[in-house]
């Protein structure tokens, strides 16, 4: 454990630096960020799902130029280590990836690095938290979530997309999952960082949240930020979460009107 | 919002091309900030006037190239796109595009920012292949067409660009949007705007020379930033500000270094940078990054007298100790300001007819290089004082370029000299603009100003039940202070008030008015003129606590114990006063004193009536007297220096000489009056601290540091005095222990020197420092703050905002508004220091403008009063430093003349030069020659003869030749020279204004009064008695009153 926050530091350190050398506006003085939206201003967001037959359930999710895929197996019995099976519910197995063309300048990404380890187990514990494991003991549940292209927030595209390979799977969970990351710059939180700005020395803040108990999954940062400016930061990420919601549920609505449409019921 | 997407090749950290596609969202309500728009945009902020008859687009290049014709005032109705913004960001850097934000944040000045990249219909993708300025070019057209359909074509709209291509292509594709260059602009729309067509023309000379630049490389390149960032923090490199020797401006500057980021104890002293080469471009000001030389390249700093010589001594034989030598590798920040240089006069024809444009102008201020300039003007501007930009400085070339911005007039006349010291200075006095007057209440004998009903209620009304009088100089006529003392409850208690006017009633924080009053900080005082801070309505009127009508007031009343003066309780707030009595220092001290006065508000009276009232104020002067003295006696105990007690009395003196009185004796009233501002600054400051322990803006005054005083201990030694100068106590105890009985002078000098060994009292926020460095050294006091003038100091109202803040609190209901946060105060702390700084320096200058232009007119040979008496109070290697005190004046005199000679004395005493050597002692400096030897010891005192040395470009200076080594004495008894500088400035003004007048009479001639307003330089004395005691005193004023005891 200490190790990992050894290593946050160090990233918050490096974050610090870059901000510094960029010198970007991220918010001008009429409000607009880099791209033109507004500080509260959501990216656009588009997704589709049932993509794949193959698979038990998959969702395809654009959040701007972030591009996720999400697909979903089981539950089914629990492959490989027998000692992993749970008594009373099922295991969640999370495996993150990004595709060699997913950023500026290609690059082979071997699997298992430190930082999608790392997003895999972030995921992991986001979906233990939502889906009513207790339903199916001694099974194991798989979501693979592959970035595709990437510009910010790939950790809540993630989740949000694999939201929807859940549902698709029709595996019954608590409530969506959303998740959002939120920046705080001049004393103003942003809501849905792009690349750029992520990159431009903002601390940033990613939160899932379960939109109508209002629970969070999961909240990350790894930066530094004044104690009291979290309290608004997390507000602002929670009310982001809930239009990230408002949207994915007319996209369930949306698909399964199709689907009985083509059942023919 | 429509979502597109923007595809961008930048260049990644290894130096590929990489391409990156960015998200662009585009939305329908994209404000417009004109009052004429129709579409219920959302403008909130500036807004553009509808009442002009065009509005402006400059394009991108315009914006990057000419910002400073665009920052003109006149210039109204701006539109600066979002992408012309972007387009200076990226071609000039973070400082350029922090003005255009500041440009466009300024409320007085009409310009807004459209984002046009993000409305759905003036966006326009840059097509494939279209290069960037064609496609920045189509954007601002496109978001001018825009516009222009968006005010539904009730607005002319004119885009103005360098590039002739889009003038040809856009110009006739839709009507009601132009599309010309800048100088058709200029010439059709404002033709009478001078100053923009003369800037317009320099720029684009500038710009022209830069693109035929040579080749060859005059200095060093600039390491890039990287480099020096990694170099200062690995400690090889040194960062520090280029500080250019005002002596030997061009061989020698030093580096100050910032606080703590050494701790090498060799460079507390700075780094010495020898030679332009070394220098490497960096101008007097810059942050620069500099690399030590080897320890055997080091060199000492000269300590030989050379001022004003100008040129070089050859082979400085230095023998002071060598410093840290180094060069400069690098430029952090330039901190390039505007400059006053002066054309040359031509000599002969120039024979090259290409290069007969640039012309190598020379700054007034030594420290500053040469500056070249392209003008097509050169033969019109000869002899002319111009204020001129730096544009650039290449490695190619010797002397940076520049471009003039504005012309001055002449050199050598008054009011080009007088600019001359405002520009240098950074100090911009516009008359108050149209805008700001209409904030301002009106009294007028047709509408007169009442008092508001509604304050009346919110105010403490002192109007019936306290007797309020102001004690001023006479004549004063913006009276910010008035007093108040009554006995409580059958005389047990003492009630003690200082009521402070309320400016801040008037002036609503970012208010047009109090942006300016910010930007002054200070009402400026030069030698023959003055600038408000604030409109005369205010400061002479409505905010002046004159006598006999109702204002409103800040106030502060303590209850005392009428025994012991314990304060029992005190009580801030907003009140209503009305003061009884003007009075002015001398009256009220003849009250005082028991003697026959006649007060004007009671000439009217019955005697019995007017006995009646006359012992009520006397009463309340003889308490507040005592109450003084008691507080007075208080703050000696801890401490209080009384380092310029004699020199505050005389340069009362001066004052009352100006106002024709005769006493001479120091009136004890003055320090009554004093000593109540600091009371109440001193409690005001207690508050504050008190309620916003992080954002309270003090004033503190460190204690100096030691090293400072050698020079004063060692002269004290010599003139058989010791000064003790561990504490502020023992200073002021040993000061007034060092008296010579024979000559009251030595005294004094003994004073200035300690007063110049002292740091500055300064303004700051007390969420910076803790608490224990609120110490104010001075007045030896642990807090303290400026309250009692907020008419002519802009700190007084920052800290009437706080107390009003605070008191609201204490009330209960929470901050109305939100008061500025610790780093904003800082800022505003820091600001005000600055223009504090530069007002003193721009006073100084002026004097001394006024002493030259007074000894210009007198011939030195025959002309009696260029002779005079100094004393010497320093000795150098080739010469002494003495101080004039007939008319204030200090300089150098040289015993040994750049050919070799020396002074020699005869038997009686005149001087004149001879071969011989010179020899320098601690305490006296002897010349030998064939005549023998004649020595100049440490306070004594010698004849001097003043004349004028002449410089073209620069200020004149004074040179002093000593002409005996006895005192002076005077044939005929001295005239009233006492009056000093006052009567030299009227002489000057004088003489100024006949020359104007014979020169075709443009100037209207000052009026009677104006003349004799010029003389009363600080209208208020206890400010006076403030700034002296707060050791930020001009060595001048000094001096002055030394003359006033002599004469």
């Amino acid at each position: 454990m200490g190790n990992v926050v050894q290593r946050q530091t160090r990233g918050a350190l490096r974050f610090e630096v870059c901000g510094n050398m960029a010198g970007l506006e991220l918010l001008s003085d009429q409000g607009y960020r880099l791209d033109g939206r507004k500080a509260s201003e959501l990216r656009k967001v588009q997704a589709r799902m049932g993509v794949f037959a193959q698979a038990d359930g998959s969702a395809y999710l654009e959040q701007g130029n972030t591009k996720a895929l999400a697909v979903v197996y089981g539950p089914h019995e629990v492959r490989g280590l027998r000692s992993r099976i749970r008594h009373d519910r099922a295991v969640i197995n999370c495996q993150y990836s990004m595709a060699t063309f997913s950023t500026a300048e290609r690059k082979r990404r071997p699997h298992g690095d430190r930082k999608s380890t790392e997003m895999s187990l972030h995921l992991k514990q986001t979906f233990e938290a939502a889906v009513m494991t207790q339903l199916y003991p001694r099974s194991q549940i798989d979501i693979y979530v592959k970035i595709l292209q990437s510009d910010g927030g790939n950790y809540s595209v993630c989740v949000n997309a694999a939201t929807l390979a859940v549902i698709d799977a029709g595996i019954p969970m608590r409530d969506y999952v959303c998740a959002c990351t939120v920046g705080f710059v001049d004393e103003t939180p942003l809501t849905d960082l792009c690349h750029a700005e992520e990159s431009g020395g903002v601390s940033s803040l990613a939160l899932a949240l379960l939109p109508r108990g209002g629970q969070i999954a999961l909240l990350q940062m790894d930066a530094r930020l004044h104690q009291d400016h979290l309290e608004s930061l997390i507000e602002a990420a929670m009310t982001a979460c809930k239009g990230v919601s408002k949207v994915l549920d007319e996209v369930v609505r949306q698909h399964l009107q199709e689907v009985s449409v083509l059942s023919g019921e | 919002m429509i979502k597109t997407e923007k595809i961008l090749h930048l260049k990644s950290c290894r130096g590929r091309k990489v391409r990156v596609v960015r998200e662009h969202y585009l939305r329908q309500q994209v404000p417009c900030y004109s009052s004429l728009c129709q579409a219920d945009c959302g403008n909130d902020g500036k807004v553009l006037p509808g009442d002009l008859t065009h509005y402006v687009f400059p394009d991108v290049g315009v914006v990057v190239d000419y910002l400073e014709i665009l920052e003109i005032r006149e210039l109204q109705g701006i539109v600066f796109t979002q992408t012309a913004c972007q387009g200076v960001q990226h071609s000039k850097g973070r400082r350029q595009h922090n003005r255009l934000r500041n440009l466009l944040k300024d409320p007085r000045h009409d310009c807004v920012l459209f984002a046009n990249e993000f409305q759905e219909y003036s966006y326009c993708p840059r097509e494939k292949g279209e290069s960037q300025e064609k496609w920045q070019t189509r954007c601002v057209y496109s978001a001018a067409v825009w516009y222009f359909h968006h005010l539904a074509g009730m607005m002319d709209v004119v885009m103005i660009t360098e590039d002739q291509d889009a003038v040809a292509q856009y110009s006739s594709l839709n009507s009601g949007v132009y599309v010309i260059s800048v100088q058709d602009f200029l010439q059709n729309f404002w033709p009478e705007l001078q100053a923009a067509h003369e800037l317009y023309g320099s720029i684009s000379q500038a710009l022209q020379e830069k693109e035929s630049e040579g080749t060859e490389r005059e200095y060093t390149e600039h390491l890039p930033a990287e480099v020096l960032e990694a170099g200062i923090k690995s400690g090889r490199y040194i960062q520090g500000t280029l500080n250019v020797s005002k002596h030997r401006a061009h061989s020698e500057a030093s580096i100050m270094t910032e606080g703590l980021s050494n701790k090498n104890t060799d460079l507390s002293w700075g780094v010495l940078v020898c030679g332009g080469k070394n220098r490497n471009r960096a101008v007097h000001g810059d942050v620069v990054v500099v690399e030590l030389l080897p320890k055997s390249e080091w060199r000492g700093k000269d300590t030989a007298l050379a001022e004003g010589q100008g040129e070089d001594k050859s082979g400085e034989e230095s023998d002071s100790k060598p410093m840290p030598t180094g060069r400069v590798v690098g430029i952090l920040q330039r901190n390039w300001r505007d400059y006053v240089v002066t054309f040359p006069p031509r000599e002969g024809p120039q024979p090259q007819s290409r290069n007969s444009q640039r012309i190598l102008a020379v700054p007034w201020d030594h420290r500053i290089p040469k500056i070249r300039i392209s003008t097509q003007q050169a033969e019109a501007l000869q002899d002319h004082r111009v204020v001129v930009r730096i544009d650039s400085w290449e490695s190619t070339s010797l002397y940076p370029n520049g471009h003039s911005v504005r012309v001055l007039g002449r050199a050598g006349e008054l009011e080009t000299e007088v600019q001359t010291i405002l520009i240098e200075n950074c100090i911009h006095v516009p008359p108050f603009s149209d805008a700001q007057l209409r904030e301002m209440p009106v009294n007028s004998p047709e509408k007169p100003w009442r008092v508001d009903p509604a304050q009346v209620a919110e105010r403490h009304d002192l109007r019936e039940s306290h007797l309020v009088f102001s004690i001023d100089p006479q004549g004063c006529e913006d009276v910010d202070d008035t007093l108040s003392v009554r006995s409580l409850a059958g005389g047990k208690l003492l009630e003690l008030g200082v009521h402070i006017a309320d400016v801040t009633h008037f002036v609503t924080e970012g208010s047009l008015t109090d942006l300016e009053a910010r930007a002054r900080a200070t009402t400026y005082y030069l030698a023959d003129r003055r600038y408000d801070m604030l409109p005369a309505v205010l400061s002479a009127d409505l905010c002046s606590l004159l006598g006999g009508v109702d204002r409103y007031a800040m106030s502060v009343m303590w209850e005392l114990d009428a025994q012991t003066l314990v304060v029992n309780k005190v009580w801030y707030g907003r009140t209503l006063i009305r003061s009884s009595y003007q009075l002015h220092y001398e009256l009220a001290q003849a009250l005082l004193n028991g003697e026959q006065a006649e007060v004007p508000e009671l000439a009217e009276l019955g005697s019995e009536e007017k006995d009646a009232k006359l012992a009520q104020l006397t009463q309340a002067l003889e308490t507040l007297t005592h109450v003084a003295r008691h507080l007075r006696a208080q703050r000696d105990r801890g401490g209080a220096l009384e380092l310029e007690g004699v020199e505050v009395r005389a340069q009362l003196d001066e004052e009352r000489n100006i106002t024709a009185l005769i006493p001479r004796q120091p009136l004890e009233v003055h320090e009554t009056v004093a000593e109540c501002m600091i009371y109440a600054n001193h409690w005001v400051a207690r508050k504050i601290q008190e309620t916003f322990p992080h954002q309270a803006l003090l004033r503190r005054h460190p204690p100096p540091r030691q090293e400072f005083f050698s020079q004063l201990v060692d002269s004290a030694v010599a003139g058989g005095f010791t000064i003790d100068t561990r504490t502020n106590k023992a200073l002021a105890d040993s000061l007034d222990r060092a008296v010579d009985p024979r000559d009251p002078l030595v005294n004094r000098l003994l004073r200035i020197m300690a007063t110049t060994a002292m740091s500055q009292a300064l303004y700051f926020s007390t969420g910076l420092q803790s608490q224990d460095q609120c110490y104010h050294y001075g007045l030896a006091l642990d807090r303290y703050t400026h309250f009692t003038s907020p008419i002519r100091r802009y700190a007084d109202i920052v800290v009437h905002r706080l107390l009003t803040a605070a008191i609201d609190m204490d009330r209960g209901g929470g901050l109305g508004k939100a008061i500025a946060g610790n780093k904003e105060l800082e800022e505003t702390a820091h600001h005000i220091n600055n223009k504090n700084r530069a007002a003193q320096r721009a006073q100084k200058i002026s004097t001394e403008l006024f002493q030259c232009l007074y000894f210009k007119e007198r011939d030195p040979q025959s002309d009696q009063s260029c002779v005079a008496d100094a004393v010497v109070y320093s000795i150098r290697d080739n010469g002494v430093l003495v101080f004039v005190p007939e008319y204030g004046v200090k300089g150098p005199v040289y015993v040994k003349n750049r050919e070799g000679q020396v002074v020699a004395a005869g038997q009686d005493g005149s001087c004149e030069w001879q071969s011989g050597s010179v020899r320098r002692y601690s305490d006296h400096i002897t010349t030998t020659s064939s005549c023998g030897t004649s020595t100049f010891s440490l306070f004594h005192h010698i004849t001097v003869r003043i004349s004028v040395r002449s410089t073209h470009c620069h200020a004149d200076t004074l040179n002093l030749e000593v002409t005996s080594n006895k005192p002076h004495h005077r044939t005929e008894p001295p005239q009233p020279r006492s009056q000093g500088r006052s009567q030299l400035v009227q002489e000057v003004v004088r003489l100024a204004e006949e020359a104007a007048q014979e020169k075709a009479a443009r100037r209207p001639k000052l009026s009677r009064e104006e003349r004799e307003f010029s003389q009363s330089k600080t209208p208020n004395l206890y400010s006076l008695l403030e700034e002296v005691r707060e050791l930020a005193l001009l060595d001048l004023q000094v001096d002055k009153q030394v003359c006033a005891t002599t004469a």
